[in-house]
């Protein structure tokens, strides 16, 4: 593959816990091409959200290497990493994690600010419009519903207009209809910026929708499937 | 029934242990063991003075006599009822010591002993030697025994001579302790005991001197101390002589620790004022968390009333709990730091268990755990079964029903009584009630418009840009901000320390700064009638003397008012207390100001007239035309009240309450006082010469009494201090609380700002800059309310000017501040080293 955004090299994540140490990912390697959506699927506990947080730089390899745009985060401090972050990524959870002390305005400026944008909060509205929440900008998120909590987090993610963006399963806590338009609205920004997309799930259709998935079981690659080959 | 259930939850509830109760237990058990220890070191204190009345007051009763000694009938009176009696004299002199050309002077209290003293305890002395032995003194010279402050002052030594009057006396020890020192109330002079056989040459108990004789009594077993002064008063015909017996043998002391006593109970008040606010957030964060559970409970058939009394039960049980532990340590302390705390006391004190203190310090922890925690378990109420599937947060919570809010009113008035008829100090407890309430709403809108500003702020261009800044505006004015319990937590306990602050510094600056430019340098005592007009010329031609004035004096007993008792008409006013000093004048004195009335011709010759202090008139309810019967050096003289006069006692000159007209006190034999004003560079060459010239004569140096009452006031303030400081200690426990508790939301925020791109030290500077916006609010209130009750103090209490002292100030905020920042910084550690991925995967 040519010019990879991420590249894992027999990645490996081990962490100690009260019963002793767990193997959680045990040596996996795959590469991501730029602009592609990659859905990571498999049973719960089969590692796929700690798979997302090492690409995201928020849980640190204990084995292997984890490239991201040519860096390997491996080495690299917390402080260096989070500016990494706000300059090439954006992530959605599934429990949205806004900051519950901030307005919705507050909490989509905030990457962009981190990064010395003049026009953070400009930016912030205009994707807050985008996302449906134009009449909604000045509300803390616990004023909300969780639809209208993901749809902030999913424009806090895409307001910087990131190379990446990681979403750890962004419907799992919604209802069927308004995790259909959150899904809708998260490809849809991603068709608008053009970035790549790597997206945890454990929901078939929303994995069909994906260029490419990778299904994980016990911590290791079992499938790597390209859509036109699922076809 | 739904005690009985209730009791069941309870038990079962609290088996998950005291996890998240520290703070309350920390609070409550601070402020009741401050409480405790105040009232233990207190009632000890009062047990050691009612113990030792005997031998604090040098007998077991004393008869005082002004300028006199006691007549032979009266003696055979004393000696008639007492086993023993024992002739003592006191009064204030000059010692010089005089090597070659040098001579130096120092003012001292001369205590004229005969064989009998003491009758009870005994003096320590340095070298250990009898008493009697000591004055007996070495070839010629009679002896005496000096406090050690006044022997370094003068640089003498055991075997060294100094004058008294013209007198010499040996030093024969150093007086490291004098078992009746506390009886006799302030004095400006250390120590000097000699024999007062040895005083008969001196020249210092010439007619007109001012001295005090006291007769100490031994009294047989079981006598009746009432019965004995009522004898006294009736068969001794009241002639000027003041009764006082072991019930109360050091009555200044006894109402000065008293009184500080409760003062610094009204202090412990405030602190647990503001442990409560740390007790009401405990409980508000254990009910919050408990949410679910009562819920569930609700779901299950639970009333809300089973609810209320389960949790009430559970609270109850660690009010208990919080108590006993404060009680333990406040009453352990005192009786561990007794050696410490019994040197800097004047007088005995017995410390042990005193079960009255205690009892009082439990009535106000219980009180106010109750005022403090009713209101958040009011608040189960309102947590209803749909909380177990639909998140209640956000919403605004409302105020408790009404028999809550009354009962609520009703325990803080219980609260407020029973501290003002504990601490009996009535009015000052009301005040200080009010002054914390208001300080208590000011906190809180100051809070709330913290909150508000800083809302209001986040959203502004200047925030915009600026992250960290923008973050910890946001913060403190979103919802779940700590702004109300830590602004109102640190803002109590830095309004007491403000006003402390401001009072102390005020008093201090009206005695140092204000005071020596308008009083005297020095007040002259016993001059005699012989030596007043060449002591005038003298003084009048010296360049360096500015001013001089001078006046005769005598003391007196205002025994009678309108031919009844005194105490009768005036109550317990100072001015009949113990003897005043009267002057006699012509003419009104210089600047003098008549009220109401009229001073007397120039040559009047009739029956006698005295002319009073206004205000003091006014306090006892006296009007013009009304009669004052004064003994006189035992000579009753009854006057009319002719006029009224403005006195000022501010500038330390010369004031008398009583000015008689100079018929009245014709051919009593008096001496003359008088007040020279000049620069301190003149002070030594004065007291030289002058003490030279006239060695009967006592010089007082302003300076040095100034110096001598500040520094018994900064004792007091001292005092005050350390009550404010648990105040503030407790405050700070508060802080701790609040911030331990907000450090799992602070993880939280951390690892989605880290997630978002924010640096460890952006992070940091956000955490930073929100407590230190709480720190500087709090700081701000203080400050308000520390110069609002520093105003009223001073112009209402001490009736002086009040000006905003900005040091204290400054100290406070920048305190405030740095508080709020290490209690916050102390819980960012963890919340900055956290890894994102695994905080946020926690609250998935």
């Amino acid at each position: 593959m040519v010019d990879p955004v991420a590249r894992l090299e027999n990645a490996q994540l081990s962490l100690d816990g009260n019963a002793g140490r767990v193997d959680i990912l045990r040596g996996i390697s795959f590469e991501v091409a730029r602009g592609e959506t990659l859905g990571l699927i498999g049973p719960s506990g089969s590692g796929k959200s700690s798979l997302l947080m090492l690409l995201g730089g928020l849980e640190r390899a204990t084995g292997g290497a984890v490239r991201v745009l040519g860096q390997d985060l491996t080495p690299m401090g917390e402080d260096a990493l989070a500016r990494f972050r706000r300059q090439h990524m954006g992530v959605v959870f599934q429990s949205f994690h806004l900051i519950p002390t901030m307005t919705a305005l507050e909490n989509v400026a905030t990457p962009m600010e981190l990064a010395g944008a003049a026009d953070a909060f400009e930016r912030a509205e205009a994707e807050l419009q985008a996302v449906g929440l134009a009449d909604r900008v000045h509300h803390y998120p616990a004023q909300m519903s969780g639809g209208e909590q993901q749809r902030v987090a999913l424009a806090r993610a895409a307001a910087p207009r990131p190379e990446i963006l990681l979403a750890d399963e962004p419907t799992g806590n919604l209802d069927g209809t308004t995790g259909q338009a959150i899904m809708d609205l998260l490809f849809g920004l991603r068709d608008r910026h053009g970035a790549t997309l790597i997206l945890v799930t454990h929901a078939p259709e929303l994995a069909q929708r994906c260029d490419r998935t990778i299904r994980l079981v016990d911590g290791q690659l079992e499938t790597d499937t390209l859509a036109s080959a699922a076809e | 029934m739904s005690f009985a259930n209730a009791k069941r939850i309870a038990r079962r509830e609290l088996r998950g242990g005291l996890r998240g109760f520290r703070v309350f237990l920390a609070c409550l058990a601070l402020g009741v063991a401050a409480i405790a220890a105040v009232g233990s070191v207190r009632m000890s204190i009062q047990l050691g003075l009612e113990r030792e009345g005997a031998v604090i007051l040098g007998g077991d009763a004393e008869i005082e006599l002004t300028y006199r000694f006691a007549e032979p009938q009266e003696r055979a009176w004393m000696e008639g009822v007492s086993d023993r009696v024992s002739e003592i004299v006191d009064f204030r002199s000059m010692a010089v010591v005089t090597r070659g050309e040098e001579t130096e002077r120092g003012l001292t209290q001369v205590k004229g002993v005969d064989g009998a003293y003491p009758l009870y305890g005994a003096p320590v002395l340095e070298p250990e030697l009898e008493l009697a032995a000591a004055l007996a003194g070495r070839d010629t010279y009679p002896g005496a025994v000096m406090d050690p402050v006044l022997i370094a002052r003068l640089g003498l030594a055991v075997g060294e001579t100094f004058r008294l009057g013209a007198q010499d006396f040996v030093l024969m020890a150093a007086l490291e302790r004098e078992p009746d020192s506390a009886g006799g109330g302030f004095g400006l002079g250390p120590r000097t005991i000699v024999a007062l056989d040895a005083l008969q040459g001196s020249g210092l108990l010439a007619p007109g001197t001012l001295f005090e004789s006291a007769y100490r009594l031994a009294l047989p077993e079981g006598a009746d101390l009432g019965a004995m002064a009522a004898r006294a008063e009736a068969e001794l015909d009241g002639a000027g002589l003041r009764w006082r017996d072991a019930r109360n043998g050091a009555p200044g002391v006894a109402q000065f620790v008293d009184r500080l006593g409760a003062f610094l109970v009204l202090v412990g008040l405030a602190g647990l004022a503001v442990g409560g606010v740390g007790v009401s957030a405990a409980v508000r964060a254990y009910l919050d968390q408990k949410t679910q559970v009562i819920a569930t409970l609700k779901t299950l058939g639970a009333e809300t009333r089973t609810i209320f009394l389960a949790y009430g039960l559970q609270i109850g049980a660690l009010t208990l709990a919080g108590i006993a532990i404060g009680l333990v340590l406040g009453a352990v302390a005192p009786l561990a730091l007794a050696p410490i705390i019994q040197e800097r006391l004047p007088v005995p004190a017995v410390f042990a268990l005193h079960p009255r203190a205690l009892a009082e310090a439990a009535l106000y922890g219980a009180l106010a755990a109750a005022v403090f925690t009713l209101w958040p378990l009011a608040r189960t109420e309102n947590v209803r079964a749909a909380a177990l599937y639909r998140d209640g947060a956000g919403g605004r919570v409302p105020l408790p029903r009404w028999p809550y809010l009354l009962v609520t009113a009703a325990l803080v008035g219980a609260l407020v009584l029973a501290a003002a008829y504990l601490s009996g100090l009535a009015r000052l407890t009301i005040w200080s009630a009010a002054g914390m309430a208001v300080a208590f709403i000011a906190l809180i809108g100051i809070a709330a418009l913290t909150r508000a500003a800083a809302r209001r702020l986040a959203r502004t261009r200047l925030a915009r840009g600026r992250s960290a800044l923008r973050m910890a505006l946001g913060s403190v004015g979103g919802p779940g901000s700590e702004a109300g319990a830590v602004v109102l937590s640190l803002g109590l306990g830095l309004t007491v320390l403000a006003t402390v602050g401001q009072i102390d510094a005020n008093f201090r600056s009206a005695i140092a700064r204000d005071l020596p430019d308008v009083a005297p340098s020095f007040f002259v005592v016993d001059i005699q009638n012989a030596q007043i007009d060449a002591f005038l010329e003298r003084v009048e031609a010296d360049p360096e003397v500015t001013r001089v004035q001078t006046a005769p004096m005598l003391r007196g007993v205002i025994t009678r008012i309108n031919d009844r008792p005194a105490a009768e008409v005036a109550g317990d006013h100072w001015v009949i207390q113990g003897d005043r000093g009267i002057t006699y004048s012509a003419a009104p004195p210089e600047g003098a100001v008549v009220t109401a009335g009229r001073w007397w011709d120039a040559d009047y010759d009739g029956p006698p007239q005295v002319s009073f202090a206004d205000e003091e008139a006014a306090e006892m309810g006296l009007a013009l035309g009304d009669s004052l019967t004064i003994n006189v050096l035992g000579r009753d003289i009854t006057a009319e009240v002719t006029s009224f006069r403005d006195v000022d006692f501010s500038n330390a000159g010369i004031g008398f309450i009583l000015s008689m007209n100079p018929g009245a006190l014709a051919g009593a034999p008096h001496t003359h006082i008088a007040t020279l004003y000049g620069e301190e560079a003149a002070d030594a060459r004065l007291l030289r010469e002058l003490g030279n010239a006239y060695p009967n004569i006592t010089l007082i140096r302003v300076r040095d009494a100034i110096a001598r009452v500040t520094e018994v006031l900064q004792g007091i303030a001292a005092a005050t201090t350390y009550g404010a400081l648990a105040t503030l200690l407790t405050g700070f426990v508060v802080l701790i609380g609040a911030a331990a508790a907000g450090e799992r939301a602070r993880t939280y925020e951390a690892a989605i700002l880290k997630t978002l791109g924010a640096s460890r030290a952006t992070v940091l500077a956000n955490f930073a800059l929100r407590s230190a916006i709480f720190g500087l609010a709090a700081g701000l209130v203080a400050i308000a309310a520390g110069a609002a009750a520093g105003w009223g103090v001073m112009t209402f209490v001490m009736e002086t000017d009040y000006a905003f002292e900005p040091g204290s100030a400054l100290a406070i905020v920048t305190g405030g501040a740095l508080t709020s920042l290490v209690a916050g910084l102390a819980f960012a550690w963890r919340p900055l080293a956290a890894r994102p991925a695994r905080v946020l995967r926690a609250s998935e």
